[in-house]
């Protein structure tokens, strides 16, 4: 029914999907996974005509179709669910069903609203949505926003319905309730496609799954009869670990940061480990399962209810970014680059010296030397091998692996000796991915930095790391000791057991 | 060639231009232009409009705004006259209360835009009516007019052929452009602007830059009314009633980011040269002075419209 024929599309440093095939059947629930960046959402948004591919087609039945816009695809029925669930929350429920056809309820730009409301209802009843269709939908629950969503795209007779993770925000209960809809949706011959990181999910409701891993198509399965861990394998793929870096002896070190009882509602439950000098710990899971969240937990850019940070023996009380930088001298590299980052628009030169103004202003003017903060980041892009036309090159016409090491940069200028490195190779090219590896090498190694990797990519981490923890659900639910010992095979079916 | 890429993709380049190119037209098409008393008369309209229009613009830098600029520039007005006329206060503490009452005003914006998370519209919206209320209130619609004469030296005195309000606009720009360029609090509020949550990531406390942004925002307005004051010698209660579109108007043309994050003083003296002189022109064209505000408005378009070309201009020579 739809059939994507050797899609390829390429971003500013990165090509999202190269050459992906896939095609999606009537009567048929299909699963995409992958990790972080791994291209689903690309593929997502070239379907719903949100972005146009570079090459390759797009055919609906035997019709070969170009999508410019979302509207368009919608209008060839093809219907998305989003993760952040999209309502206009002062509007009706049912005006929320009707959003894109209020005109065809109207005469002369006036309203027929018994007839909208008729017709709402009717697609309500299709998904189960027992509530007053003139309700305002700011008071709905997220599930039943999200059935909202799926009768609006039902109404517009979509034969085709996208789901983007759409249980991350509702409750299990709910999602059942979900699955029972789908299921019903499947057997009217609806294609649905479902993106999920939950592998029980894809268990319980899919039929065949697909699997993408950095813009390629890996494969397309039969559910019944694949191993849970061959799936997590072809996810996480068994490329690039032959060059492992010569592992140093960390031996007696000492500890620099400990974690006890962590806990903060939705963001971290009672997760407690240690850090020791010039090591690096990996934090593996998927997304959501509360790497990031603790992160910005030990920053203070969130607050923690409960639990202790020890930074170098003394107990930290971390209420900033500002005091996490200045005071304990830990800095945080967001996977968010772009928004959290980097100041886009500016200079190399601002976005390194950003967090040393503080040091190198003089004492009694606050006035900045030009002089030294050219200096510091003059050293930064030579030590990091930043390439670029110089200091004063802005931020925003770097690649994107050069824009990595302009936000790495950012901490080490700052003098910072723990580093909190979140996805760092998320975006980047093969090659600039190497650039990084060798970097966050060195600084652990060489510099004596602590580095707390937090990555998605398992072949990132059983390369660098000395330990692995897996997070699950905002737990660590294991810790893997020193992953290069172990076969990768032996590493993949620890991680598939503990995530199942 | 390079030199109209320059024009068409540097900010500053294009407003010095269009400045220089309408000083001009005025100096040929109107013989008095050069003559002493206009060029007095000229560079102190000049000076007070680039005030009123940087006590916008640093607020603007940390994107946000300020609509009650007028009405603290009115409170520190009556707080000028009253302190001279009833309190017997001399001249500098006189200005020095109202410099304070405009720090106050500042600080009042900024404490409910950053404590209670009201954007800085809708407060600064009320506060125009509280502040206006008050001026209005508290001197009763009656002007001060006993303002002694050494209170005069800088709005009525000139140095090497400009006014003193010239030099001192001459001193406010050569602090906010060495402060935005070279220290650490300017630094911050440019980075605010530029990318809050990069800021805050940084380190950088956003919620006490705004504030700052706001409070020197008060002192600003409330220096431009001391200077009006010395200027017109006297005090009046209406003082602030057009700045708004003033401090737009000029803060927009010369080059100030509506999105927060960018500034240059050069830019708000040229902005304050262009406004000035394109409404002496409409008098001059002997234009109905009423529609001066639709000219106005129109300019402030016509400076949007231009920048966001630009935008577009740059990002296509990237391409």
């Amino acid at each position: 029914m739809l059939e994507l024929r050797s899609i390829s599309k390429r971003f500013p440093g990165v090509q999202a999907l190269n050459a992906v095939s896939l095609s999606f059947a009537p009567g048929e629930i299909h699963a995409l996974v992958g990790e972080n960046g791994a291209g689903k959402s690309t593929l997502i948004k070239i379907i719903t005509g949100v972005h146009q591919p570079d090459s390759g087609q797009i055919f609906l039945g035997d019709e070969p179709v170009r999508f410019r816009s979302n509207g368009e695809s919608l209008a060839r029925g093809i219907g998305i669910v989003n993760q952040e669930i999209q309502v206009v929350p002062e509007a009706s429920v049912a005006e929320n069903i009707m959003l894109d056809k209020l005109a065809s309820f109207s005469r002369a730009g006036i309203i027929n609203w018994k007839r909208l409301k008729e017709k709402a209802r009717e697609a309500m009843d299709r998904v189960g949505l027992e509530v007053d269709p003139g309700e305002p939908i700011g008071g709905l629950s997220a599930a039943q926003k999200q059935q909202v969503q799926i009768a609006r795209a039902l109404s517009a007779q979509a034969r085709i319905l996208l789901l983007d993770e759409p249980t991350s925000s509702i409750t299990e209960h709910e999602a059942e309730r979900l699955f029972v809809i789908l299921r019903e949706l499947r057997e009217r011959g609806v294609a649905i496609i479902f993106v999920s990181h939950k592998f029980d999910e894809v268990y319980a409701i899919s039929d065949r799954v697909s699997v993408l891993r950095d813009g390629e198509h890996i494969a397309t399965r039969e559910l019944d009869g694949l191993e849970r861990n061959e799936l997590i394998e072809m996810m996480i793929g068994r490329q690039a670990v032959a060059d492992h870096f010569s592992a140093p002896d960390l031996g007696q070190r000492q500890e620099v940061l400990r974690v006890e009882n962590l806990y903060a509602p939705q963001r971290a439950d009672s997760v407690s480990f240690s850090l020791c000098e010039g090591e690096i710990l990996g934090l593996y899971g998927l997304v959501g399962a509360g790497r990031s969240e603790v992160a910005r937990l030990l920053v203070g850019v969130d607050r923690a209810e409960s639990g202790s940070v020890y930074i170098r023996g003394q107990e930290a009380n971390i209420d900033s970014m500002a005091t996490s930088l200045y005071q304990y001298g830990m800095g945080y590299v967001s996977e968010n680059r772009k928004e959290e980052g980097l100041f886009l628009e500016a200079t190399i030169k601002t976005n390194i010296g950003l967090t040393i103004w503080q040091r190198i202003a003089h004492r009694f003017s606050r006035c900045i030397s030009s002089d030294k903060e050219r200096k510091v980041a003059e050293e930064m892009v030579e030590t990091l091998d930043i390439r670029a036309t110089g200091v004063d090159q802005v931020v925003e016409d770097l690649s994107g692996g050069n824009q990595q090491k302009v936000s790495i940069a950012k901490w080490l200028a700052a003098g910072c000796d723990i580093l909190i490195i979140d996805e760092p190779t998320v975006g980047v090219d093969v090659g600039a991915k190497a650039h990084i590896h060798r970097l966050i090498w060195d600084l652990a190694t060489k510099e004596n930095r602590s580095i707390l990797l937090i990555s998605s990519d398992m072949p990132e981490l059983i390369r660098l790391a000395q330990r692995i923890l897996i997070f699950k659900d905002k737990r660590i639910v294991h810790e893997i000791e020193d992953p290069r010992r172990l076969s990768y095979d032996e590493v993949s079916r620890q991680i598939g057991r503990h995530l199942n | 060639m390079s030199v109209l890429r320059r024009l068409a993709t540097d900010r500053d380049a294009g407003i010095i231009v269009s400045a220089l190119l309408l000083v001009l037209v005025f100096s040929l098409s109107s013989e008095g232009f050069f003559s002493a008393y206009n060029l007095f008369n000229v560079s102190r309209t000049i000076a007070f409009s680039a005030l009123v229009a940087l006590s916008q613009a640093v607020v603007l830098v940390v994107g946000g705004m300020n609509l009650s600029v007028g009405a603290i520039g009115g409170l520190a007005t009556i707080t000028t006259g009253y302190c001279i006329q009833v309190l017997g206060w001399p001249g500098w503490l006189a200005a020095t209360a109202a410099l304070a009452v405009g720090a106050a005003a500042g600080l009042l914006n900024g404490l409910i835009i950053t404590r209670l998370n009201i954007n800085s519209f809708i407060t600064t919206l009320a506060t125009l009516f509280v502040f206006t209320g008050l001026v209005n209130g508290f001197s009763e619609g009656y002007a001060y007019t006993d303002i002694p004469r050494e209170f005069t030296f800088l709005g009525r005195q000139k140095l090497f052929g400009f006014s003193n309000l010239f030099w001192v606009l001459a001193l406010v720009l050569a602090l906010v452009y060495y402060g935005f360029q070279h220290t650490v609090l300017g630094r911050r509020l440019l980075a605010t602007g530029g990318n809050l949550q990069a800021a805050q990531m940084s380190g950088i406390d956003t919620k006490r830059m705004i504030l700052y942004s706001h409070l020197l925002s008060g002192v600003l307005a409330a220096l431009a009314a001391v200077l009006w004051v010395s200027r017109m010698g006297s005090a009046q209660p209406a003082t602030g009633k057009d700045w708004l579109i003033t401090s737009f108007s000029v803060a927009i043309v010369g080059g100030t980011g509506l999105a927060g994050g960018s500034i240059s003083a050069l830019g708000i003296l040229m902005g304050a040269i262009i406004i000035v002189l394109i409404k002496n022109g409409l008098v001059m064209l002997e234009a109905n002075v009423y529609y001066e505000q639709a000219f106005l408005g129109s300019i402030i378009l016509l400076a949007v419209v231009v920048s966001r070309l630009r935008e577009i201009y740059s990002a296509r020579l990237k391409k």
